[in-house]
């Protein structure tokens, strides 16, 4: 179950890590690109209320521009008597309800009876129109800024605005145009005509203007003074420049100065520790006044924001709808997993009748199912098959122990040997690599000559060790009536070619020791040639009268030599199990081993020297399965 | 035009902190320009009731851009004034019997710009120039330095505003370094757009802003002009203790007498006031008028034969403030 559940989890997990990856890539884009095309368009909506809102400015700006444009032409054109100004003053106001006042201001002593200020003059007050002559000692109109500006720059001005009579809150302002007069065929300044605008409708125009929640137009002085602004104690008060200088706001001051020269443009601005602002700014063209469209960057996104939210939201929703369905999903397909889990473990177990799960009718799920019905079908016959092999091999084991216990049984094995001959101490030991080897020795006596011999039949097991038997048993019979090495090996190779049909020889070694004289005859068939042990200390091969192994050639003819053996001397004979025992490396005992620890142990009695030889041996091949039968055999001549 | 609406507030009365008790001496006072933080120590020191506990019911009344203190000073309307020091020593000379009580500014804030973009570098540029001058009243120390020059300038009078230096009207513009000088820069021109032109730079460092009251009632009324000097340094004292504070009363008074008014400005006219108010530099003491500036006001307008006679420093000069000379 916790298998199953893993990889349900696991292709769920996968799935929904690859969802999210791409509804991450997804959504980066949608933002990216919505974030764009919300900030084209606020952009465009900006851009078009403004000039919307300018143009319905404009729309009642220019025509009373001309008003007094109209008027300083007039006074150029004709001559018309100073008296009859004041009714055209007032007729001006009274036709144009935009209007609050008019003048016509003459320079300094203009008409001689009129002393130094004539300045007709009709403002309404109330529901009249009331008409003065501005100027006077505490109103030196020449200096102020309407009359003295548009005098030395020599063309029409808009002046900044200013609070109107009373200091009430009407905001007004004034257009000037100086008119001149001809005199000795020159062009003199004569006056300045003027119309003032009660800002109300400018104020009402712009303020109705909205964008997003907080967002709002605002006007602004050519320098920078706020006129129109949702913050009234702003009006009249603030600039860019001071509420720069006051909110450490460089950014202001940039627009401003922007502005100041004419530039329109959309942007963003920072005032330090309010969130970040959007602006649209551009000037109007007959007065160069400033409009702005003010938002704060979040309210622009604020639907970007909603739609983000709505759209994670709705994910996580299709992605927790998708999660069960997918689970749902996975966990059908794979939950006949869990019952063939199941039920391997109880065919592991023996039960091979084992009903498998039902499954759905997916091709992979079939395929499993069939192939585990194959596995039960074939591991129920494979048991059955492994049964019988177990008792056939059960009883071929046993018949091959049995066979072992005889061939041991064949090879003399116990020591001393000849308790009552002094003149030889000897030891011997066969190692099986299998049940039953191919190794042989053996040592008798036959009058005052002692036999020994050593070989090693081709291959291993059952043959080889019937080869081995009958080699001994033909070994004691011919010993019988041959008498020379040479001659046994003769007889024996003769017995053992004899309908050889499977090819199987033997290499085999025979010694003939005289008792008395210690004199050694022998005869080698292809066999290691053993080891002279003498008495002083020299170490020597026999390796005389060697010659290929018995059961090849039926007529071979070997041959034979002979040494003499001192008191003391020793010989140890051994099969290619002892140089050639292979470790885990694949690498040999070999023969400088197998010597070296024949130097080493120099006085070491036949049984001594085949211990420390068997645990050097043991040493060496560690724990590396056993390959080949290890008979070693040494004989101590103690004649003499 | 409706900008009548000065007319307004030539009866504009600063009635913040009115004590009413019957014992209390009467004491208008009239500065010499329109409210701004030019004045914010005696706005302090009503505001605080200064005046009120040193006994005095004082009324602040500003006049008119085209008004000058001095003449609601001979006419009884205010019973004293601040004057600039060479104002007051040409009023003396046209007849007008005042007396220094307490020299406030030790430093002249006088200065002249022009647009960089005008060419004009050096003083030597201004010959032949249009020079824009207040018409109420500051021109003297600027019309001597042309002098000394030699300088050919046209003078074009300004009431107010500097629109006319922005809109390009006139080359260069007399200002003051802590009021218009800063209402052109808060007008989008940069600080390095302009050339500067500080009168102390070439010699005439004269002092300013002083309290001036006539001398019949400096010897009717002493006391009471006293105390009126010195709860006004308080009142000075606690402004350049407290800038934040006084210049969000400075721009309340403004925006109540209607005049357009903001903090950067403000701040900007306190800080430098008070700067000009440092007499730490000078050998004199607070209130104190320095005798040699006294005298090199005296020569200047002199040699501009602005007055004919010299004036005794001892009458001009008459402290309240105990301790000096």
């Amino acid at each position: 179950m916790i298998r199953t559940r893993k990889l349900s989890f696991r292709i769920i997990f996968r799935m929904l890590f690859f969802s999210v990856l791409l509804f991450m890539i997804i959504l980066s884009y949608f933002y990216y690109f919505t974030r764009n095309t919300i900030r084209d368009a606020a952009t465009e909506n900006a851009i078009l209320m403004a000039n919307e809102t300018v143009g319905r400015i404009e729309q009642i700006l220019q025509p009373m521009k001309k008003i007094p444009e109209m008027i300083a032409a007039m006074m150029e054109l004709q001559d018309i008597h100073e008296d009859s100004l004041f009714s055209i003053v007032e007729t001006i106001v009274a036709r144009n309800e935009t209007i609050y006042g008019a003048a016509i201001a003459f320079e300094p002593y203009a008409f001689p009876d009129k002393g130094r200020y004539f300045a007709p003059y009709a403002y309404r007050d109330e529901d009249q129109i009331r008409t003065m002559s501005l100027g006077g000692r505490h109103y030196e109109y020449f200096y102020m800024d309407w009359y003295q500006i548009p005098k030395a720059l020599d063309e029409p001005y808009w002046t900044e605005p200013y609070f109107d009579e009373g200091g009430g809150e009407e905001l007004m302002v004034t257009y000037s145009v100086p008119f001149y007069k001809h005199q000795n065929g020159q062009r003199i300044m004569a006056g300045i005509a003027t119309v003032d605008l009660d800002l109300e409708w400018l104020t009402d125009i712009v303020s109705e203007v909205k964008i997003f929640e907080s967002g709002y137009m605002s006007m602004l002085s050519h320098n920078g003074v706020v006129v129109t602004h949702p913050d009234r104690t702003m009006i009249m008060n603030t600039s860019w420049y001071s509420n720069a200088e006051e909110w450490n706001a460089p950014d202001l001051r940039e627009i401003g100065r922007d502005l100041r020269q004419g530039h329109s443009r959309f942007r963003s601005y920072y005032i330090p520790g309010r969130p970040k602002l959007w602006i649209y700014y551009r000037t109007l063209e007959s007065n160069l006044w400033a409009v702005a469209m003010v938002f704060p960057h979040e309210e622009m996104y604020a639907s970007l924001k909603d739609m983000t939210v709505l759209v994670v939201v709705l994910f996580a929703a299709g992605l927790i709808l998708l999660t069960l369905i997918i689970s749902g999903v996975v966990n059908k397909f794979v939950s006949p997993l869990a019952h063939f889990a199941h039920s391997a473990r109880t065919i592991a177990n023996g039960n091979f009748n084992e009903k498998l799960p039902n499954v759905s009718k997916t091709e992979e799920m079939l395929e499993l199912h069939e192939a585990f019905s194959h596995m039960q079908e074939e591991l129920a016959q494979y048991v059955i098959n492994l049964k019988e092999t177990t008792a056939a091999k059960e009883k071929i084991e046993s018949e091959l122990r049995i066979a072992r216990e005889l061939q041991m049984s064949m090879i003399p094995h116990s020591f001393p040997p000849f308790p009552d001959l002094p003149q030889i101490d000897l030891y011997a030991t066969l190692q099986s690599a299998k049940e039953v080897g191919g190794d042989l020795y053996d040592f008798f006596v036959v009058g005052q000559r002692f036999y020994f011999a050593i070989g090693d039949v081709s291959g291993k097991g059952v043959p080889a060790s019937l080869l081995m038997a009958v080699t001994r048993t033909l070994l004691r019979s011919i010993a019988d009536k041959e008498k020379s090495p040479q001659g046994i090996m003769k007889s024996l190779n003769k017995s053992l070619a004899y309908n050889n049909e499977s090819n199987m020889f033997v290499t085999f070694f025979l010694g003939i020791i005289d008792l008395y004289s210690g004199n050694m005859m022998y005869s080698n068939a292809g066999h290691n040639p053993p080891v002279w042990i003498k008495a002083n200390g020299e170490t020597s091969l026999i390796n005389q009268a060697r010659a290929i192994p018995l059961g090849l050639f039926e007529d071979f003819i070997f041959t034979e030599s002979s040494l003499q053996l001192e008191h003391g001397d020793k010989i140890f004979a051994y099969t290619d199990g002892v140089n050639e025992a292979e470790n885990n490396s694949e690498e040999f005992f070999g023969d400088d081993s197998m010597l070296a620890i024949i130097e080493n142990n120099l006085n070491a009695k036949p049984k001594a020297l085949i211990t420390k030889m068997t645990a050097a041996i043991e040493n060496h091949v560690m724990d590396h399965p056993q390959s080949d039968d290890i008979t070693m055999m040494a004989i101590l001549y103690d004649g003499k | 035009m409706k900008h009548v609406w000065l007319v307004f507030f030539v009866k504009f009365v600063m009635l913040l902190n009115f004590p009413l008790t019957a014992q209390q001496n009467k004491l208008v006072f009239t500065p010499h320009w329109l409210p701004q933080a030019q004045f914010a120590g005696f706005y302090v020191a009503l505001e605080k009731g200064y005046y009120a506990d040193a006994g005095l019911d004082v009324e602040i009344i500003h006049p008119l851009v085209t008004e000058n203190a001095i003449e609601s000073l001979i006419n009884g309307q205010a019973d004293l004034i601040s004057l600039f020091l060479v104002t007051a020593l040409r009023a003396r000379s046209e007849g007008v019997d005042l007396v220094n009580i307490a020299q406030l500014s030790q430093h002249s804030a006088i200065m002249m710009v022009s647009k960089k973009t005008s060419g004009i570098e050096t003083i030597h540029d201004f010959q032949g120039k249009k020079i824009g001058i207040w018409m109420s009243g500051f021109e003297e120390v600027p019309k001597a330095l042309m002098n000394e020059y030699n300088l050919d300038v046209t003078w074009v009078p300004i009431l107010s505003t500097v629109n006319l230096f922005l809109a390009g009207g006139i080359d260069i513009m007399t200002v003051m370094w802590y009021n218009e000088y800063h209402t052109i820069y808060l007008s989008g021109i940069d600080h390095d757009e302009l050339t500067t032109f500080f009168l102390s730079d070439y010699g005439y460092d004269i002092p300013e802003d002083g309290l001036y009251a006539l001398s019949s009632t400096m010897t009717e009324r002493r006391e009471d002009l006293k105390r009126f000097t010195d709860a006004t340094m308080k009142g000075w004292e606690y402004t350049a203790a407290n800038r934040e504070e006084v210049i969000r009363l400075v721009v309340d008074i403004m925006r109540k007498a209607h005049i357009p008014s903001n903090k950067a400005h403000q701040r900007w006219m306190l800080t430098k006031v008070l700067e000009m108010y440092a007499y730490e530099d000078k050998s004199v003491q607070s209130t104190e008028l320095c005798l040699q500036d006294f005298n090199k006001a005296v020569s200047l307008l002199k040699k501009q034969h602005i007055i004919k006679t010299g004036c005794d420093y001892n009458v001009f000069f008459q402290p309240v403030m105990p301790g000096i000379r």
